[in-house]
């Protein structure tokens, strides 16, 4: 599959702060990019300088394999969403995206195709100071079509907005790569993008932790963490647990989890020994959790840090967290 | 280049910015030209030469009480002259403002050779800064007109004074809009840059023209003077400052000096 962006050993120091280290990753065409990182990983400035707006120390962002700045009319390829606050407060909607319209070439008939297109065809004409974060976030993603971009590229898109906001971006973002277009979307939450996303570029402290896709992500998610069990016969489970050296805890007088333990293991063992159970829990682990695992390990692995779970600095491609216990 | 001064002046006219500018320009002006009818009302009749060649005649006629002279005439019609700092600030503003409030992303990601829109607002500021003079004149003629008809004057003798002093005066707006550009884009932060143009052109300059002989005439103030003598020598001041075209040229040296200076630096900074 053809390559939308290319990033390749991407550098950038702000004097003594290295913002963004030897980064590199692929955009493919026509799927969906989660960007993602804790705050402060350098997601904001990745985008910046393939943007052309932030100059790079060393090594390149590309388009195609050309730069911003090289690209014949940028807006025409690249559509950037990048922080919801950019507007001149006094400056009505419609006059804001007739501006970059003129400015950038693009006929005027978009600027009311594109409001439409977010939904804002009824306050074209109000200023944009009195607009909510949500309607400044859509006026920019209304900014960033009005050139009917092939590629698209939002900052954290989903900041500010509620969570009816955040299912309409997820549609509108799932509707952008059905027809064709390539996305590179960045959040610090994965939960946000989960259902979004086709493809994943996880950073921490500037540097790659893993590229993948959001598939074999679930995958390693999907690994049980464990059961819980609530019953009145709790004695005698943890009997036969002991008998057959299976480790547990108790996490209430009636209940016990038992780390490791797949539905397929100890649903026959509870039919064989006929204990009635009031609840039976499948701990499993969340992509979050894989991706706190992986962000906040990779961070932990850095000087100054207590040793976490994760890859050490030389292994950028890190593992999950193995999951304890194991029992099957 | 003509879409993106088209987009600028867009972006110009859609913010408060210039007609809050020219609201208070049109404001003074006003005040102005009431202070030239007063003016004359408190010397009891005889309305005093303007410093022209023509004081002999408001003796002799000592009974007119409107202007009259030449020279009269034409300080009536170029009342709003000193509107240029208003064009001035009209330059500064419209890169300031970008910065101040961001859009500055918006636009290099339009124009991501950033001296481009530098050039762009210069062409802009320009065409801004001479409307600002035409907007000065028509409010000086109105103004001053209608009352110079009200007391018994000639209109059409004001109207002749026109084409004496509209181009200089239009070619002093377009070159101090230009220096406002440059000096924006050397100091992008609005506060600093307003600040430090009032500062210059209504203390500093003079002080420094005060205290050095002959510097008068390389200051901009100067340099305009000069360049406003295109259409009207005012032979007492031409003493001291260098030809329109000399003038003309250094103060276009300074506001493409700074606009160039202010682009380099530009194309190095990171927007964040």
């Amino acid at each position: 599959m053809p390559s939308a962006i290319e990033v390749h050993g991407l550098t950038k120091h702000f004097g003594s702060v290295h913002a963004v280290e030897n980064l590199s990753f692929e955009v493919d065409s026509g799927r969906v990019t989660g960007f993602l990182g804790p705050n402060g990983s350098g997601k904001t400035t990745t985008l910046r300088m393939l943007l052309g707006l932030v100059a790079v120390t060393s090594g390149t962002a590309t388009f195609g394999g050309r730069t911003y700045e090289k690209l014949h009319k940028p807006t025409h390829h690249v559509g950037a969403v990048l922080e919801a606050t950019s507007f001149h407060p006094s400056r009505r909607a419609e006059d804001h995206l007739k501006m970059v319209a003129i400015g950038a070439g693009i006929p005027l008939s978009r600027v009311d195709e594109t409001l439409e297109l977010v939904g804002l065809s009824d306050v074209a004409r109000r200023r944009v100071g009195k607009f909510s974060l949500g309607m400044r976030q859509r006026l920019q993603l209304a900014t960033a079509l009005l050139g009917d971009p092939e590629i698209l590229i939002l900052d954290e898109p989903a900041n500010g907005l509620d969570p009816q906001g955040i299912q309409w971006l997820r549609t509108f973002i799932r509707y952008q790569a059905s027809i064709g277009r390539s996305i590179l979307v960045s959040s610090h939450l994965l939960s946000e993008m989960e259902e979004t996303v086709d493809d994943v570029v996880i950073v921490s402290e500037g540097r790659l932790v893993l590229q993948t896709t959001l598939a074999d992500l679930a995958g390693r998610a999907g690994t049980s963490n464990g059961m819980r069990v609530r019953s009145p016969e709790i004695g005698r489970l943890t009997e036969i647990l002991t008998a057959t050296q299976v480790g547990f805890r108790p996490t209430a007088p009636d209940t016990i989890a038992i780390d490791g333990a797949t539905p397929e293991w100890l649903g026959p063992v509870l039919a064989q020994n006929q204990i009635v159970v009031y609840e039976l829990i499948h701990d499993r682990g969340s992509l979050e959790d894989v991706f706190l695992n992986l962000t906040q390990g990779f961070a932990a692995t850095f000087p100054g840090a207590t040793a976490g779970a994760g890859a050490g600095p030389g292994t950028p491609h890190a593992k999950p967290t193995p999951m304890p216990g194991g029992v099957s | 280049m003509i879409a993106i001064v088209r987009s600028e002046w867009l972006k110009l006219r859609t913010t408060a910015v210039p007609w809050v500018l020219a609201g208070i320009a049109l404001l003074i002006n006003g005040l102005l030209i009431l202070v030239i009818y007063l003016n004359h009302d408190s010397n009891g009749g005889g309305f005093g030469g303007g410093g022209g060649g023509n004081s002999g005649s408001s003796v002799t006629t000592s009974v007119v009480s409107y202007p009259h002279t030449t020279q009269q005439l034409r300080n009536l019609v170029g009342s709003g002259f000193e509107g240029y700092l208003f064009a001035l600030l009209l330059g500064v503003l419209c890169i300031t403002t970008e910065f101040r409030h961001k859009t500055v992303t918006t636009a290099f990601l339009i124009t991501p050779v950033r001296p481009i829109m530098v050039a762009g607002k210069l062409l802009m500021a320009a065409i801004g800064g001479a409307g600002l003079a035409i907007i000065m004149l028509v409010s000086s003629l109105v103004g001053g007109g209608l009352t110079l008809v009200g007391l018994g004057g000639s209109f059409s003798a004001l109207l002749h004074q026109v084409p004496a002093v509209a181009p200089g005066m239009i070619l002093v707006f377009i070159l101090f809009a230009i220096l406002g550009v440059g000096i924006g884009s050397l100091l992008t932060n609005q506060v600093a840059a307003i600040v430090v143009t009032l500062g210059w052109f209504i203390i500093l300059e003079g002080i420094l023209v005060s205290l050095v002989h002959g510097a008068a005439k390389w200051v901009p103030t100067g340099a305009a003077e000069a360049a406003a003598n295109l259409t009207r020598n005012r032979g007492d001041l031409s003493l001291f400052l260098f030809n329109w075209w000399q003038g003309t040229l250094l103060m276009l040296a300074y506001g493409l000096v700074f606009a160039l200076i202010g682009s380099m630096m530009l194309t190095r900074r990171d927007i964040t």
